[in-house]
């Protein structure tokens, strides 16, 4: 029983960096019509920053802070100095779904330049990264409780970033505005909204949310230029499950593939936790497949 | 008060030349109505004039000010605010949120007076305001098109450009809509530019027309004469 319980609230704390990644996925294609499959890249490589930071005698809460403002700033240049002269030419292109495309592939190759960078800069030796709180289970006399402070810490912690983004979006003007400039970018701009600026508010917000999973993520699976390949690929199956363009459905997505892996994990093995994925997306693909909370225009591809 | 002043306007489209050579005077406070057969250029000459298409030669000047190809978020700032085609509202969003987006810019050094100005568009059109939480979305097209042109009337415009708010509609909910702009020109001294391919309902409440066809200007007189001139509408407008 004692298992099954830790399976879950383990499940239930990495489910809930990986809504986070996914949540940073979906503000980025909604607001600015991309997969930005550099996300958990430029996680790794702001997780980077905050470890050398830590290991240079600075506190984990300042190497925190400069990685969560360093993600943001990091989205915001990927934003101006590529995405938008991208979109420029892409009205130039000679076809639509071509078109389309060119961001995607872009952020492929920030993926790589971020990788091939933090190879330079920090070796790619693998490193541990620290945790705020023990990550230990909490000691109950002679037994143990099924969970550590670490755990609660990153339920916490995501619980009211969802909170605050959730109120950001639906209470505030600059929520109200990046959301009409994502929905209807053409009335949005008719009503004064500065759309571009909207655009590079997506990337600052993302880049954020992905920095914040990372730092959250590499206490488990260490840090190194491809450890977190493997989040990306959950948190993209969390977004598509949830319907890639509804953020509840990204928080959904994510529940279920931190609580869904875990239980592989536990009572399989971890070596079938990919064809986990993997199934759990084609059975989605099958029966909805445009997610569980997902619009209703048809996806292809 | 002022006058929008449009010389030589020309503006392609893809590779299609739909405005070539277009030049009228709108005059302040008055409603000036554009109208013509469909594909004559009307709908290109409004998105022009708000920036979302690209002058290729000639220019607009609003007032003392040039804004010819100025960006649509700038225009819509010097008082100048677009209700495009098609009931331009976002369907997801509450009808409170569409009225409030059009105000967005405002709202930090005016706040009071947004929230006066929304409660004025609420007067206007009091069937929005029994309807304010509900999703955009579920409205009726008449109610959608009072809910597009409310979005741009809380920027506070001095000069309201409509493209066909008839399109689609009934009768007697074009006349509604039709009535409620007029009476809003004629007492606050609103500006109006209507884009109609009712040429009968437009040409009936505005002061001046000016007839479009192939995206050239081939009539430019007030209205009342435009309307007795029955050797054009059968030319032009098939009546």
């Amino acid at each position: 029983m004692n298992t099954f319980i830790s399976t879950l609230i383990t499940g239930t704390a990495n489910g809930a960096i990986f809504a986070l990644a996914a949540l940073g996925l979906v503000i980025v294609w909604r607001g600015a019509g991309v997969v930005n499959f550099a996300q958990m890249g430029q996680a790794m490589f702001t997780t980077y920053i905050a470890s050398n930071l830590i290991n240079s005698g600075e506190s984990y809460w300042l190497a925190f802070i400069v990685a969560l403002i360093s993600g943001s700033l990091l989205g915001m240049i990927i934003d101006l100095l590529i995405m938008r002269p991208l979109a420029h030419k892409k009205s130039s292109s000679s076809t639509k779904t071509l078109a389309a495309t060119i961001p995607v592939i872009a952020s492929l190759g920030i993926l790589a330049i971020l990788q091939a960078l933090a190879g330079i800069f920090w070796a790619g030796e693998e490193r541990g990264f620290p945790t705020p709180v023990n990550s230990f289970y909490f000691k109950n006399g002679a037994g143990t409780l099924p969970f550590s402070a670490f755990n609660l810490f990153v339920i916490g912690v995501v619980l009211i970033v969802l909170l605050l983004l959730t109120y950001f979006f639906t209470q505030t003007g600059v929520g109200l505005g990046m959301r009409a400039a994502a929905l209807n970018p053409e009335v949005a701009r008719l009503s004064g909204i500065k759309v571009s600026r909207m655009r590079t508010l997506s990337w600052a917000i993302s880049g954020a949310a992905g920095s914040l999973a990372g730092l959250l993520i590499t206490p488990s699976t260490n840090l190194s230029p491809n450890t977190l390949d493997l989040i990306l690929i959950i948190a993209f199956t969390a977004a598509v499950v949830g319907g890639l363009d509804s953020p509840l459905g990204a928080v959904i997505g994510g529940l279920i593939l931190g609580i869904g892996i875990a239980l592989v994990t536990t009572y399989g093995s971890p070596e079938n936790v990919f064809l986990a994925i993997l199934f759990l997306l084609f059975a989605v693909q099958l029966i909805k497949p445009n997610g569980i909370l997902g619009g209703k225009q048809v996806r292809r591809g | 008060m002022k006058n929008l002043m449009v010389s030589d306007l020309v503006t392609d489209y893809g590779h299609v030349r739909a405005l070539d050579g277009v030049s009228f005077i709108a005059n302040a406070g008055e409603i000036t109505t554009v109208i013509g057969a469909n594909g004559a250029g009307k709908s290109t000459l409004l998105r022009t004039i708000s920036g979302l298409e690209k002058a290729k030669s000639g220019t607009i000047s609003w007032g003392d000010l040039e804004i010819t190809n100025l960006a649509p978020e700038a225009i819509v700032r010097l008082g100048v605010a677009h209700v495009p085609e098609g009931h331009a509202v976002i369907p997801t969003f509450s009808v409170l949120e569409n009225i409030e987006m059009g105000a967005l810019f405002r709202r930090r050094k005016n706040s009071t007076d947004v929230k006066v100005a929304i409660s004025e568009v609420l007067d206007l059109f009091p069937r929005l305001a029994e309807r304010i939480k509900q999703s955009a979305g579920s409205l009726s097209g008449g109610e959608r098109q009072m809910l597009a042109i409310s979005r741009a009337l809380v920027s506070r415009p001095e000069l309201l450009l409509l493209d066909e708010p008839s399109l689609g509609l009934a009768p007697l909910v074009v006349e509604q809509i039709i009535q409620s702009i007029n009476q809003l020109c004629r007492s606050t001294g609103l500006t109006v530019l209507l884009v109609e391919q009712n040429a009968n309902t437009a040409l009936a409440v505005a002061d001046h027309g000016v007839l479009l066809a192939l995206g050239k200007v081939v009539s430019d007189q007030p209205a009342a004469k435009m309307r007795a001139d029955s050797a054009l509408r059968s030319a032009y407008l098939g009546y």
